[in-house]
């Protein structure tokens, strides 16, 4: 599974991307529990970031697995 | 619905027509999003704009579907720019046809309000849009130089960006340290005249004469030329310009004197005379473009009358520290709190380089920071550093706060201990520096980074690697990193040794007050035994005068 950062959270973890590779899939919580442990400077972000499986808005239930893109949205600020 | 989504870093046409076809709609409603210049009284020259390409794609036609069944329309086309974009032009466009106005006046309202609620598009403030990276199409191909550069490449990076700054003409006395920009040569023969190298009396050279007659007294600054005969001495001083040419100095050691009357009681085969241009010869060479200005040369040219040299400017330094931790040294530091050294060190590091400094401490919160700082201001110095704040902790933003002022990261690590987490940033001429937030880690980016930086700025050479052999064993675990080790230049029976400093940890200051130099211990090499030869780089102490 391929993890995007960005804006800026990719100052925080200082790439824009990290492979994970998780034995099975994972719920949100394991996720982030799964990116704290490499980046700990995420935690500050986790309430206001949205996570995104292979481009949609995941739901609160969603399974993040091999072969998925995931990404960490912070607030977007478009248009 | 008829659709069309570009995300595209090009700059968004001036004209455009309708998607749907002519005699379709009888509305056209176009909108463009054109950045504002001034934001808050500040000034905006560019936003950067980054988009999570793919889903905001999908995300804008989701969004256009579903407002297209609340307001029929026709045809949507959106237009929205990624990268960097100059004030004054547009960064988003909507066009959209109906078959009458109020549908696609209420639909593109709403497209608006809901794009800057649910599409994956980021923008930043650009201080400099010229110094940006060039624009991006998908900006997660993007993200910081992943690259961890050698200490070599780290260097040649640093020595590549930074340009010798326009020269300027300083006053002798403001002149020390500074790198000579023109090559001065001597304006007239030194020394201007032929002058006594003694105190004694001046005779024709060549005179056989035992007795002579004192025919006149010259002091040091006495200008009067005459010829003398056979028999004749003049009294001279040291320094004195002689009266004529094909004249001996008799030292008055060697004379005695009754009146005006002298006696010779010895001749040295020695003149006694430093002859007129035997230093240097008008229009030599005195000193070279390029040469630092140390106290003799300054000498030099004051005797020389140049006055007024063309030499490096004073670079304009601003030196923030960050970091909720660390109080002012006169504090006492509450429990989880340390007392800034890094000021301190930086201010006395920068004492040895001529330039402005200027020292601050910023908010540990970004936004009470960025507030603190004043933009404007800082686009006009040449040397930002930040310390701490280079790593990746949550608090630490150093990189937000140095690209927000339009600097663009040129590299954020090297692979040397310590200092690793180094960030070096460039826009256009103005270079900064994240400096790891360690003492020990200051002093050796300050002078492997910092200290190259200045003395490229001044236009200076910067010289290669000294070696020198080691004074001790240096008892070290292999690291897969480059080590710039803390040492002590010695002398040992007039030849120069290495003596390593124990440290404990980046944060080790208590071998600073002896070193005076770094020891490059290559990757992997462990242990290096006492007189083995190794490359060093001097302190700034050193390396200037």
């Amino acid at each position: 599974m391929r993890v995007l950062f960005f804006a800026q959270l990719k100052d925080v973890t200082g790439c824009h991307a990290v492979d994970l590779d998780p034995p099975s899939p994972l719920d949100s919580n394991g996720l982030w529990a799964a990116l704290l442990e490499k980046f700990p400077g995420l935690a500050a972000h986790r309430a206001s970031v949205r996570l995104a499986r292979n481009c949609e808005y995941a739901a609160p239930e969603a399974r993040f697995a091999r072969g998925d893109e995931v990404a960490l949205l912070p607030p977007v600020s478009g248009g | 619905m008829i659709i069309d989504i570009q995300l595209t870093a090009a700059p968004i046409p001036e004209n455009l027509s309708p998607l749907s076809p002519p005699g379709a709609h009888g509305a056209f409603l176009e909108f463009r999003g054109i950045i504002r210049a001034e934001e808050g009284g500040q000034p905006v020259p560019a936003l950067e704009y980054e988009a999570y390409s793919k889903m905001a794609e999908r995300e804008i036609r989701r969004l256009l579907e579903s407002l297209a069944a609340l307001h029929p329309c026709l045809a949507a086309r959106v237009i929205h720019r990624v990268g960097v974009v100059p004030a004054g032009e547009p960064a988003v466009y909507v066009g959209v046809t109906s078959r009458h106005r109020a549908a696609a006046f209420a639909l593109l309202d709403e497209f608006m309000n809901r794009v800057k609620q649910d599409v994956p598009i980021w923008k930043r403030r650009v201080l400099s849009p010229a110094a940006a990276a060039p624009p991006k199409s998908d900006s997660h191909a993007s993200g910081p130089p992943a690259a961890l550069l050698s200490l070599d490449e780290a260097m040649a990076e640093i020595r590549s960006r930074c340009q010798p700054l326009p020269a300027v003409r300083a006053p002798l006395a403001d002149a020390l340290g500074r790198v000579l920009r023109e090559t001065v040569c001597a304006p007239e023969d030194l020394p201007p005249f032929d002058r006594s190298a003694r105190d004694g009396y001046a005779v024709l050279a060549d005179d056989p004469s035992e007795v002579f007659h004192v025919v006149d007294t010259l002091l040091a600054a006495d200008w009067k030329p005459r010829a003398l005969q056979s028999g004749q001495a003049v009294r001279v001083a040291t320094g004195t310009a002689l009266p004529c040419g094909g004249l001996r100095v008799v030292m008055q050691e060697q004379v005695e004197r009754d009146g005006n009357r002298i006696r010779i009681l010895k001749r040295d085969r020695a003149t006694h005379i430093r002859l007129r241009g035997e230093d240097v010869k008008a229009g030599q060479p005195l000193a070279q473009a390029g040469v630092r200005l140390n106290a003799g040369a300054l000498a030099l040219l004051a005797a020389a009358g140049c006055v007024q040299p063309l030499v490096s400017p004073l670079p304009r330094v601003a030196h923030f520290t960050t970091g909720g931790e660390i109080v002012p040294p006169h504090q006492t530091p509450e429990p989880g709190q340390i007392r800034d050294s890094n000021s301190t060190l930086i201010r006395g590091l920068l004492q040895n380089i001529p330039c402005d400094l200027e020292q601050d401490h910023l908010s540990e919160d970004f936004e009470t920071a960025w507030r603190q700082l004043d933009p404007g201001h800082l686009a006009q110095l040449d040397l930002i550093l930040v310390s701490g704040g280079a790593s990746v902790g949550d608090r630490d933003f150093t990189r937000p706060l140095l690209e927000r002022l339009g600097f663009q990261i040129i590299f954020a690590q090297v692979n040397v201990r310590p200092g690793k987490p180094l960030l070096f940033g460039a826009d256009g001429a103005r270079i900064a520096f994240g400096l790891p937030g360690n003492p020990l880690s200051h002093f050796v980016c300050f002078h492997f980074a910092v200290a190259l930086a200045l003395a490229r700025m001044a236009g200076g050479e910067t010289p290669p690697f000294p070696r020198a052999p080691l004074a001790g064993k240096l008892d070290d675990e292999p690291c897969p990193r480059e080590t710039l080790w803390p040492a002590r230049l010695e002398w040992n029976a007039g030849a120069p040794r290495l003596r390593p400093l124990a440290w404990a940890s980046s944060g080790d200051l208590t071998c600073l007050p002896a070193a005076n130099a770094l020891i490059r211990v290559p990757p992997n090499q462990g242990l290096l035994p006492a007189g083995a030869e190794v490359d060093f780089l001097p302190a700034a102490a050193m390396i200037f005068p």
